[in-house]
Formats: structure tokens, C-alpha cells, sequence
């Protein structure tokens, strides 16, 4: 049986902690439109390695703390 | 709605309007005789000019949409915040405007699609020839697959803007 990794990440906690940053704001730190960051907050694009260090530097963490993994099997 | 949506969404539009002008003047003309079917002449150069005008339609939409969205993007932000300066207002529809990664592998990804329909069309184009259809009709396939291809293109844009690409 294949095994699928799902992509997760912690951004919409983040953005709340860090005093509510709106999409747009966190779009302009990274460097990247706000149609990408809605797509990755759900989960709906796997951003590049860059993007990802851009994401976890645009909220000071380390990128382990912005994004993590899950294995699914498939059925 | 985002500013790659809006943009295919116009793209598709136009494409759609395009390829309706042609069909409603071409078929008109060769309802009225003006046009025959084995004149590849007057075909190929009914389409040559509708290449032209396609070209030129989508310059002259395009730059409508964008100073119209430049505009109604420098009103929100104004509503948004009155104390917003025209540096930050620059800033926020350049960060719009922006094609980063994800909208370029869906470019990538739609291409692919429209890729494969032109390809489809060009064999059906050649399949008519082979089945004996006159050349204007394999032309017409031809040119109607390359603007369904440009559309399929545009649509697939719009599915992965929507669903999500990865």
C-alpha cells in the first residue's frame, strides 16, 4: 500500500499570535501573493522549500514550527 | 477573487468573443457566397486578420482591466485606511500583481492542457483531410483548436486557482 505525505501548517495560529496578521500582510514578508498564502494556510498548494524558510522567517520560527507532515496510506 | 482569477477570467472572455466574431462573420460570408470552400485564399486571409484582431482586442482588454483594477485596488485600500500613503498604495497592487511560484506551475500545469487540446485538434484536422473534407474545413479545425486550447488553458487556470495545485 502507498503511503502519501500530507503537507500541514500551523499558520493561521501564527498569524493570530502574531497580533492578527492579515493574509496580505504576511503575503508582503514572504514575498508572495495572498492567493498563494490562502492556498497554503488550507492546505491547498505545497509551497517550495524557499517559500516555506520565507513563511517561517516572515514569522521569526523556525520552519519546523510553521509546517509539519502527516503519512496517509492509500487506499 | 484574486487578481489571477480576474485575469483568466478576462483571458478566457476574450477568447470566447474572439472566436464567436470570427464564426459569426466567416459563416456569414460563406452563407452569402462571398467565401467558398475550396477559396484558401480568402480563408487564410479571414484568419491571418482575425489573428490581428485578437491580438489587438487582447492589448487594448488587458490594459483596461489592469488600470481598472489599479484603480479600484487604490479605492479600497483608501476606505480601508484614509491615512494610507500612495508609497504603500503602490506597494499593495504591485504585491496584486505579483506571479510567484504557484502561479506559475499552474500556468504550467494549464499549459499542458491547452498543449494536449491543439495537438487533439491537429489530428482531427488531419483526419479530415484524410476523410476527404475540403481543406477550409481542416483549417477551420485547426484554428479552432488553437483558441480552445488558449481557453482550455485559461479554464484549467481557473480549476487549480480554485482547487488548489500541488
Amino acid at each position: 500500500m502507498a503511503k502519501e505525505i500530507v503537507i500541514t501548517n500551523n499558520i493561521r495560529k501564527l498569524r493570530f499570535f502574531a497580533n492578527e496578521m492579515t493574509q496580505q500582510e504576511l503575503a508582503e514578508k514572504a514575498g508572495a501573493s495572498r492567493q498563494t498564502i490562502i492556498a497554503i494556510e488550507a492546505g491547498k498548494y505545497s509551497p517550495s522549500l524557499e517559500m516555506a524558510f520565507r513563511i517561517a522567517e516572515a514569522f521569526g520560527v523556525k520552519i519546523d514550527e510553521v509546517f509539519g507532515y502527516e503519512i496517509k496510506e492509500e487506499s | 477573487m484574486s487578481y489571477q482569477e480576474k485575469r483568466t477570467i478576462v483571458n478566457i472572455a476574450t477568447g470566447l468573443l474572439v472566436l464567436a466574431i470570427y464564426f459569426i462573420d466567416t459563416l456569414g460570408r460563406y452563407r452569402s457566397g462571398a467565401i467558398a470552400l475550396d477559396d484558401l485564399e480568402s480563408w487564410a486571409v479571414a484568419m491571418l486578420i482575425f489573428i490581428g484582431i485578437y491580438i489587438a482586442i487582447s492589448i487594448i482588454i488587458q490594459i483596461i482591466f489592469h488600470i481598472l483594477l489599479a484603480i479600484s485596488l487604490a479605492a479600497q485600500k483608501k476606505i480601508q485606511d484614509k491615512t494610507t500613503c500612495e508609497e504603500e498604495i503602490e506597494k499593495s497592487i504591485d504585491l496584486e500583481f505579483t506571479d510567484d511560484e504557484m502561479v506559475k506551475l499552474i500556468e504550467l500545469k494549464s499549459m499542458r492542457v491547452g498543449f494536449s487540446f491543439a495537438w487533439i485538434g491537429f489530428i482531427v484536422a488531419l483526419v479530415s483531410l484524410a476523410l476527404n473534407y475540403p481543406p477550409a474545413v481542416m483549417l477551420n479545425i485547426l484554428i479552432v483548436s488553437l483558441f480552445g486550447g488558449s481557453v482550455f488553458s485559461d479554464i484549467t487556470q481557473l480549476y487549480y486557482y480554485r482547487k488548489g495545485v500541488r
